[in-house]
C-alpha cells in the first residue's frame, strides 16, 4: 500500500475514498453517538461532559474564551471568567467554523470552545475546536430569502441563511435543507457561528417544533 | 409651491398621525401599567406605578397636541408645533438618560415596545422634533394645501407610512412581515425542491448507527473533512488506536449512502476503515 499522501488535497481524498470503500461494512442502528470522550459533532460543544467510558482514555478538558493571540498552532485564550489557557492545534484537531475547516480559518478575536487533553507543559492539546459557536433559544420574527430575524430575549438577531450549510430539523425529524416550512412565531433552537464583525449569526442548524433542542 | 413648502405645510397632519397613535397607545393601552415598570422612566421616577401614571398623562398630552395640529390653522398651531418640538427634545434627553442610566431597559416611547432603547427610538424622537419645527414654519393650513396637490400629498403620506413602518417597534414590524409573507409567498420556497441531504443529516445518521458504536471509542476529533464520491459520502475523523505505549494516531473513515438520512433509512449500512495516520496502512478495527 502506498504511503498516506498529505500534500495534494485531491490526491489525499482519492486515497482515503479508496480506503473507506474497502472498509468493513456494519449494518444496523446503535445507540445515540458518544465516544469515550463524548459526542463529536457541533452539538457536543454544549453537551454535558461525559464520564470517560474507557479507563484507558485520558480525561478530556474543556476550554472556552476569546482568542487573544495566535502563534502558529498555539492559541492563547482569555476565558470568560478571567482564566487564561493555551490551546495547541495539530493536524489531527478538528476545526469547526460554520463548517469543518482548517486551523488557517481561526482569527484573533474569535470565540473558542476547545476539547482536548492537558499536556505537561500546561497547554491543552485540542482534539476538537469550535470557533464562534453559539447555541441560542430564539423566536422566529421574520423570514427573508437570505436571512432570518430572530428574537433572543429582548435582542433581535439577524441569522444568515447559508445556501450550502443551513439545515432545519422539524419536530425532531432528520435535518433537511428544505427551509420552506419555517413560520413566523415559531420557537427555534439555533446552532450557528457568531460573526464578530456585525454581531450577526451564520445559521448552521435550526430546530423547530416539539422536541427542538432536545436531541441529546 | 416648492416641495419644501409643501412638506412644511403637510407636517401638521403627519406629525398628528405619529403623536395620535403613540398617545392612544399610552392612554388606552390595556397592558400599559406592566411594561411601564420595565422602562427607564420607572427608574427616573422611582416607581412603576408613577411611571405608568406619567405615561398616561403623556399619552393624553400627545392626543391633545394631535387634535390641535389637525384642527388649528398655522397662525395658531405655531404653539402646538413648538410644544411638539419641545416634546421631541425631551424625548431625546430622556433616551440619552435611559441609555446611560439603565442600559437594556425599554424606553416606553410607544405602547407595547419592550425592547431596549435603540437607534430607532432616537430617530423617532428626532422625527418628532423635526416635525414640530416644520409645523412652526408652515404658512398655509394643510386642508387648503392638500386638495391642490393631491399627487404630492399622497406621495408624502406614503413616504410617512413607509418611515413609520421602518421606525416602528418590533411588534408592528412583525405584523408587516406576516402580511408580506402572505402577499409574496414564502421566500424560502425554492429550497423545497432541493433533495440534497445536508452533511449534518449524514452525521446524525452515522451517530445512530451500529458502525459508530463499534468505532467511536477510537474517535477523538469532530468531523475533520467530508466529501461525496460515486453516491458515497465519506466522513473523516482523527483518532487514537491502542493504549499506553502502543497508542498511535489513526484516520477513521466512514462511508455512507450520500442520499440517506435518519428519516429514510432505519438500518444504515456504513463502511468503516481505520488507517494509520503516518503510513496510511489499514489498522484492524478492534484493538
Amino acid at each position: 500500500m502506498s504511503a498516506y499522501p498529505t500534500g495534494d488535497p485531491l490526491a489525499r481524498r482519492r486515497f482515503l475514498t479508496a480506503a473507506a470503500l474497502r472498509g468493513a461494512t456494519v449494518i444496523g442502528t446503535g445507540v445515540i453517538g458518544a465516544t469515550a470522550l463524548g459526542a463529536v459533532d457541533a452539538d457536543a460543544a454544549f453537551a454535558e461532559p461525559l464520564r470517560a467510558l474507557d479507563p484507558a482514555a485520558a480525561d478530556s478538558t474543556f476550554v472556552e474564551g476569546r482568542i487573544t493571540w495566535i502563534d502558529g498552532g498555539l492559541l492563547e485564550v482569555a476565558g470568560s471568567w478571567g482564566e487564561y489557557a493555551r490551546v495547541r492545534v495539530t493536524g489531527a484537531t478538528s476545526v469547526w467554523k460554520v463548517r469543518a475547516t482548517t486551523a488557517a480559518a481561526i482569527e484573533t478575536g474569535d470565540g473558542l470552545y476547545a476539547r482536548g487533553v492537558p499536556m505537561p507543559d500546561g497547554t491543552l492539546a485540542a482534539d476538537a475546536v469550535w470557533v464562534n459557536i453559539v447555541n441560542l433559544h430564539t423566536t422566529l420574527r421574520g423570514i427573508e430569502k437570505d436571512r432570518l430575524h430572530l428574537a433572543h430575549g429582548s435582542h433581535e438577531i439577524v441569522g444568515h441563511v447559508l445556501a450550502d450549510t443551513t439545515s432545519v430539523s422539524y419536530s425532531g425529524a432528520a435535518p433537511t435543507v428544505d427551509l420552506s416550512r419555517l413560520r413566523i412565531g415559531q420557537d427555534a433552537q439555533v446552532l450557528g457561528a457568531w460573526r464578530p464583525s456585525d454581531d450577526s449569526v451564520e445559521l448552521v442548524r435550526v430546530a423547530v417544533g416539539p422536541g427542538a433542542g432536545h436531541r441529546r | 409651491m416648492s416641495p419644501a413648502t409643501l412638506a412644511v405645510d403637510l407636517a401638521a397632519p403627519l406629525l398628528a398621525g405619529v403623536l395620535g397613535t403613540a398617545g392612544a397607545g399610552k392612554l388606552f393601552g390595556r397592558s400599559a401599567p406592566r411594561p411601564a415598570s420595565r422602562t427607564a422612566l420607572a427608574r427616573l421616577l422611582r416607581g412603576g406605578a408613577r411611571a405608568a401614571r406619567a405615561l398616561r398623562w403623556l399619552g393624553a398630552l400627545e392626543l391633545l397636541l394631535c387634535a390641535a395640529l389637525l384642527a388649528l390653522p398655522p397662525s395658531v398651531s405655531v404653539a402646538a408645533g413648538g410644544a411638539a418640538a419641545a416634546l421631541g427634545v425631551g424625548f431625546l434627553g430622556y433616551l440619552g438618560y435611559a441609555r446611560r442610566a439603565a442600559p437594556g431597559s425599554s424606553c416606553g416611547c410607544t405602547a407595547g415596545d419592550d425592547g431596549p432603547v435603540g437607534v430607532r427610538a432616537f430617530v423617532r424622537a428626532a422625527a418628532v422634533l423635526a416635525g414640530g419645527v416644520a409645523v412652526t414654519l408652515a404658512e398655509h393650513p394643510w386642508w387648503t394645501t392638500a386638495p391642490h396637490r393631491p399627487a404630492a400629498t399622497a406621495g408624502a403620506v406614503l413616504v410617512a407610512v413607509a418611515g413609520a413602518v421602518v421606525l416602528a417597534p418590533d411588534r408592528w414590524r412583525l405584523l408587516w412581515r406576516r402580511l408580506r409573507l402572505r402577499l409574496t409567498g414564502h421566500p424560502l420556497d425554492g429550497t423545497r425542491a432541493v433533495t440534497r441531504v445536508p452533511v449534518t443529516a449524514t452525521v446524525e445518521l452515522l451517530e445512530h448507527s451500529l458502525a459508530w458504536q463499534t468505532a467511536s471509542a477510537l474517535v477523538r476529533s469532530a468531523l475533520l473533512d467530508h466529501w461525496d464520491d460515486g453516491g458515497w459520502r465519506i466522513l473523516q475523523y482523527a483518532g487514537v488506536h491502542g493504549g499506553g505505549g502502543a497508542a498511535r494516531p489513526v484516520v477513521v473513515l466512514f462511508a455512507l449512502d450520500a442520499a440517506a438520512s435518519r428519516d429514510a433509512v432505519r438500518e444504515p449500512a456504513v463502511r468503516v476503515s481505520v488507517l494509520d495516520a503516518d503510513t496510511g496502512e489499514a489498522v484492524a478495527l478492534t484493538a
